[in-house]
Formats: structure tokens, sequence, C-alpha cells
């Protein structure tokens, strides 16, 4: 082979391939070779949909700093796409990614996706983040979801700003945990108001 | 228009360019038999016989491709939109966000999350003046982080002072922070 053919063969046996794998440094320095191209291929899924990929590198580097094994790696990176594209079938190709992962972790907390559709519809373009954060974290403080969300979409036409959000949060917190709200603090969770939310 | 006279002058010396170049060319009749009289004269010399290039010349561009393709494989190790979710630089877009932990009995406390992609050394926090209390400060951009506490190297611990994490992947105990 003449060496002029050299070249260009190495740069298409070489190069090429290193173009078409562009790999998270993060993952390849911490993971394994198999695990790393796992969560590769589920970061080409997501990319291909148009969703995050952040989060799910995020998911990958929580597991190996706690020690877990590459089949739970993936496992639960798999499950966060899944969730992840839930999210925004929920609320659209316009959320952004800090509310669609917070969408995520909502609805793997057990909420309709339909509550997620009636609070977004409720803020009209303002920031959903807080209220979704709100809602999750009222749910996994032990509020049965039905009342949670009953008592975030309240706030949500009220018209509520996120600083309000996080107050009905603490408030919650407060009387859940047997101390009693102070004297210009009001009931933190609302009577229902709203007609169930669709699933 | 101006524009339309400017177009019609563009065609107009288009067409004459292209009836030009469809001219056929008249060639000297005499051009073939010189043509295949010349090719018979080489043949009969023998075929020109390329430059002999050094076998180091093969060499070096073998190197070339590799050092190429080393350099391509770096620069396809991109960190991916890791913006959103990273402890940044002070801007319009964060906010300080100041975690803090009492664990008297603690010789060293880390946080690892979301923000600072798990890494155990890279956001250790300091004693502060109150005995046994631990602080840091961050700055991040709106979102919801996952969190936990790492306790002299061997321990997890979660935040009490914020939301637990609805569920964990791994086991460890863990908190979540909404920045808004």
């Amino acid at each position: 082979m003449s060496p002029a053919c050299v070249f260009p063969l190495a740069i298409v046996m070489l190069g090429v391939p290193a173009l078409l794998q562009a790999q998270d440094r993060r993952l390849t320095d911490r993971l394994d070779r198999a695990t790393a191209a796992g969560v590769h291929q589920l970061m080409d899924s997501a990319k291909a949909t148009g969703l995050p990929t952040e989060p799910l590198v995020q998911k990958a580097l929580e597991g190996s700093t706690l020690g877990a094994d590459s089949e739970r790696i993936q496992m639960a990176v798999a499950s966060l796409l899944g969730q992840l594209g839930r999210a925004r079938e929920a609320l659209g190709g316009d959320a952004n990614e800090a509310e669609l992962t917070t969408a995520a972790g909502a609805l793997r907390a057990g909420l309709p996706p339909g509550a997620l559709r009636r609070l977004q519809s409720l803020r009209s373009g303002r920031p959903l983040v807080v209220p979704i954060a709100v809602l999750t974290d009222l749910v996994a403080e032990g509020v049965p979801p039905e009342q949670a969300t009953q008592s975030v979409l309240q706030l949500a036409r009220d018209g509520g700003s996120d600083d309000e959000f996080v107050a009905l949060r603490r408030r919650t917190q407060m009387e859940r945990r047997g101390r009693p709200p102070g004297p210009t603090d009001r009931p933190a969770l609302q009577p229902a108001a709203d007609p169930p939310v669709d699933r | 228009m101006p524009v339309e006279r400017d177009d019609g002058i563009r065609d107009e010396l288009l067409q004459r360019v292209v009836t030009e170049l469809r001219r056929p060319v008249r060639l000297d009749p005499s051009v073939d038999a010189r043509a295949l009289r010349e090719i018979r004269r080489l043949g009969a010399a023998g075929r020109p016989r390329p430059a002999q290039r050094p076998l180091w010349l093969a060499g070096a561009a073998l190197a070339a491709s590799l050092l190429l393709a080393v350099l391509l494989r770096s620069s396809g190790d991109i960190p991916v939109s890791r913006v959103a979710s990273t402890i940044v630089a002070p801007d319009a877009s964060t906010r300080p966000v100041r975690l803090r932990l009492a664990s008297p009995a603690s010789s060293r406390v880390a946080v690892v999350g979301d923000f600072n992609d798990w890494d155990p050394g890279a956001t250790p926090l300091r004693p502060t003046e109150e005995q046994g209390v631990w602080t840091v400060e961050l700055q991040l951009r709106p979102g919801r982080y996952h969190y936990t506490f790492l306790i002299d190297g061997r321990r997890w611990e979660r935040d009490p002072s914020e939301p637990r994490a609805n569920a964990s992947d791994f086991g460890a105990p863990m908190s979540v922070l909404t920045v808004s």
C-alpha cells in the first residue's frame, strides 16, 4: 500500500469513529467501560428524542460515587430516561431541563401527569420548578397525593409566588411534625377545591 | 424595476457565455494521429516509474494519523450540557445557597450532589466558629438538586434541614434542594 493511501485510511479508521462516539469524559473517567457504554447509549436515546442528557450523567455519577454496580446504575439511568420522557409528555416541548427533571421526580413520587398539566396551565408561563418541587416534597412528607395536589393547585390559582410555595411546604412540614404554625401562618393544606385531577 | 433590469442583463450575459462554451472546438485532423504516435513511443520506452518515496514517509504519515485520531478523540470527550446543573461562578442566573450541618464528632465533611458531579473531593465543608457545625456556600442555578453529605470519607448523612428525597436509587440517605 502506498504511503499516500495510509494517511487517509488511518484517518477513516481512527478519526471518524472517534468523532462518532463523542463521549462524556466524566463517565469514561469514573465508570467501567461497559457501564459507560451503556449510559452513553441511553444518552444517545435521550438526544435522539430531544431530552436532556445531563440528568442522566448525574444519575450515573451518583451511582458511581455511592458504589452501585453496573446493572443498578444502568437501570437507574434508564428509569430516569423514561421519567423524563413522561415529564415531557405532560409538560410539552417547551419545558426546560430544570422543569423536566423536577417533573420527572414528581411522576416518580406517584403524582399523576394531569396534576402537572393543571399546574402548568394555572401558572401560565411562569416558572414551574418550585411549585412542582413543593408538590413532590409534600408527597414525600407523607401528604396524600390528591390532597397535596389540591393544595398546590389552589395556591397556583391564587397566583402564589415561589416563596409562597416554599412557605406552604414549611408550614406543612411543621404541622406534620407536630410543631404548631405561627400566628401569621395560614393553614398549610387547603380544603379540596378542584375536581379530581385526570391521570 | 432596477432589480428586474439587472436580472435581465445577467441572464443575457449568462446565455452568451453558455452559447460560447457549447460551440464545438475544431481540432487539427492530425491531432489524433500525433497523440497515438506519442503513446506508442512512451510504451516502447517503458512506463515511467514513480519517484521512490522513502519508507520513513509512510511512518510519518501513520504517526500523523494516529496523532490526529488522538486529538479528535480528545475533542470528542466533551462534557455534555453540564452548564445547567453544576456549581458555577456567581452571575445573574445563580443563587447563593448555604448548606449547614451539625456533626460534632466529624473530622471532615463534604457534600456530593447533582451540582458537583457527585465528586467527594469537590466541595468540602469548613468548620464554623460554632462547635461541631460545618458549612459551605454554593452558587446554583434554579433547579432541583439531590445531594448528601459524606462524613469522614465513609458515612453518608442527609441534610435534616431540607426535604428528604422521595426515593433513593442507590440506598444512601438523600436530601433534595430546590433553587428558585
